[in-house]
């Protein structure tokens, strides 16, 4: 166990320095750094620095609401993705885009809101009524069959986004929709709110026994005296938050949400007081390295990343999945 | 002491039909008490309702003279613990890490000392100390099962309601869960309402067998007054044979005449 740890923080250690010092800029090199030049620091700290906290961040996030999204609908195959959340954060920056000015701050009375903050909370709004619909759906219809949930998650947030597709023909705003849609680190726009993911993140470390807890079923949870709606409306809100901060800082990552958590539940367990750590590092690894890829492919032009994401992602999976139905892995946990 | 006093629940909207019809019941204290009943008649009910998992539409539970309704629902937690019948688990974790659960009424996830040692105490107790840093999904049924009543142990509650503890056991787990249940009474001091479907599972380590039929507690009393003909053919719907076997009543389910 400790040996898994030493090994992923020095993998992690390495690919953040990596990820640093990797750019289109080759003047940002230790040699500049260290003889301070000003421009090498300037690049530092206004590109590169916040371009990898934003890949820690966002891909920390994902990873931790793919795992809590699976623990509320008792599900593997469920992440933020499958449930309409990012869906629903798209269809919300994409009505502040139409509807709010997209670049100067919101003044309520003394009160100013970055706009950043306004798209961030409309996406956050969208994706939490989503999500809660949702997951009030398949309590009702009480389907425990594995493959149905993700499928009717898959259908929901196909029709949301359906949805964002009809609003955006009628504004003639396809393309800024097209362009929400793709993921990326160098994106323009409001960077800074990916900062807002670790709120839900601390809040998770602190809540991480109850979120185990609820993912052994709504009546194992009151048994334990833990308060099973409200510890599930928690959860959604921070799945919600994260989606939306990442969706409007960064973009879609797919799969992430999805095989992180489940590769992580190979290696460290489900019990997420031992293992949020271990399951935010180990996110921050696959796409710090597969945003390094996507920047080292074509250098020095840069290659999309949820292109690598999706590449790397989709394959690791796939590969994931045959060895667990050949081992049974798959099949035992729709039965056990 | 638990008291059921008049409760009745519905699934339905409006509660024209009822899963449970105006249940009235003492729990015997350090007793195992068999609820017994065909599939339906509303047993799993009754104990989330003594257990306030489930909400009920009237009638009231009291602990020790108290609706349970009033009291805070980890003070519930530490005094009543109600383990379902085991459903599919998705979430990968080790026996510890669900033993350890069993603490949280008390500890809210942070373990202290006394913590720590209740864990072992119950791991010990189920004799599965040996298999702590083992996931479930790698545990056979009559493992998983002493797991979980271990994490129940661990809970430290005087009540203990357990819902078919014996399902997809094998005969020789059976017995050795039974056997269990049992000592938890005469060792530990706890009261234990089981939902048992084996009668003569009941017959043998029950002090005391409730029969219920379509939300309703046909009758109750000690094994040798329950295990006849007149108490369980109309419980179960079904004609019993029963023979006495060292002043043990057994239940035959079929006649070998007919
Ligand atoms: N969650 C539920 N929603 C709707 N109906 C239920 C639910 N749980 C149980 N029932 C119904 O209530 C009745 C009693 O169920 P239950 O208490 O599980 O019986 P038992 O445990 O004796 O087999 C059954 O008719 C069952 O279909
Ligand atoms: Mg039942």
């Amino acid at each position: 166990m400790i040996w898994k740890r030493i090994i992923m923080s020095v993998l992690f250690i390495g690919l953040v320095i990596a990820s640093i010092m990797i750019g289109s800029f080759a003047d940002m090199n230790l040699a500049t750094l260290r003889a301070g030049d000003e421009n090498a620091w300037l690049v530092f700290w206004h590109s590169r620095v916040p371009r990898t906290a934003a890949i820690v961040l966002s891909a920390a996030g994902l990873s931790v609401g793919g795992l809590i999204m699976q623990a509320i609908s008792r599900n593997k195959f469920m992440s933020p993705g499958t449930s309409g959340a990012t869906d629903a954060a798209a269809l919300g920056l994409l009505l502040a885009f139409i509807y709010l000015p997209t670049n100067v701050a919101i003044t309520i009375g003394r009160l100013v809101i970055p706009a950043g903050v306004v798209q961030t909370a409309l996406a956050f709004v969208f994706a939490l009524v989503a999500t809660i619909i949702f997951v009030m759906i398949i309590n009702k219809l009480k389907i425990r069959e594995v493959v149905y949930i993700p499928l009717l998650g898959m259908m929901y947030g196909g029709m949301i986004a359906a949805v964002s597709s009809a609003i955006a023909f009628h504004h003639e705003a396809i393309q800024m929709l097209n362009a929400f849609n793709l993921a990326s680190f160098a994106r323009l726009g409001h960077f800074e709110m990916i900062y807002i993911v670790t709120i839900p993140l601390i809040f998770v470390v602190f809540y991480a026994t109850k979120f185990s807890i609820i993912g052994l079923g709504a009546d194992f949870a009151k048994n334990l005296g833990v308060h099973y709606d409200r510890v599930v409306f928690l959860g959604l809100c921070i799945i919600s938050l994260i989606s939306a901060a990442v969706f409007v800082s960064v973009g879609p990552l797919p799969f992430v949400g999805l095989i992180i958590p489940n590769m992580a539940t190979t290696i460290y367990g489900d019990n997420l007081k031992k293992s949020v750590i271990d399951l935010m590092m180990f996110g921050a690894v696959f796409v710090l390295f597969c945003d390094i890829l996507s920047r080292l492919i074509i250098w020095p032009f840069e290659m999309n990343v949820s292109v690598t994401v999706s590449l790397l992602g989709g394959a690791i999976f796939m590969v994931y999945l045959i060895r667990g139905m050949s081992s049974g892995r798959v099949r035992q946990s729709k039965t056990a | 002491m638990i008291e059921v006093k008049n409760i009745s629940q519905s699934y339905v909207k409006g509660g024209h039909v009822k899963t449970l019809d105006d249940v009235s019941l003492t729990v015997r204290e350090k007793t195992v008490t068999a609820l017994v009943g065909a599939n339906g008649a509303g047993k799993s009910t009754l104990l989330g309702a003594m257990s306030n998992v489930v909400q009920t539409m009237s009638g009231q539970v009291l602990l020790d003279g108290v609706d349970v309704r009033k009291i805070k629902t980890s003070e519930v937690a530490k005094k009543i613990a109600f383990l379902k019948q085991i459903q599919q688990i998705s979430i990968r974790i080790t026996v510890n890490d669900l033993v350890e659960f069993g603490r949280f009424p008390h500890c809210g996830g942070r373990l202290k000392d006394i913590d720590k040692q209740k864990v072992n105490e119950a791991l010990d107790y189920m004799m599965i100390g040996d298999l702590r840093d083992r996931f479930l999904d790698q545990l056979s049924g009559g493992q998983r099962q002493r797991a979980f009543i271990a994490m129940i142990l661990a809970q430290d509650t005087p009540y203990i309601f357990l819902d078919e503890p014996l399902n997809n056991l094998d005969i020789k787990y059976s017995v050795e869960m039974m056997k269990i249940v049992k000592k938890l009474v005469t060792e530990l001091d706890k009261t234990i309402v089981v939902v048992l479907h084996d009668i003569n599972f009941a017959s043998a380590y029950a002090g005391h067998i409730v029969a219920m039929k379509d939300g309703k507690i046909l009758s109750e009393g000690y094994p040798d007054k329950m295990i006849t003909k007149e108490v369980l053919n109309p419980t179960f719907d079904h004609d019993f044979h029963i023979i006495d076997h060292d002043g043990k009543r057994v239940c035959l389910f079929f006649d070998h005449n007919q």
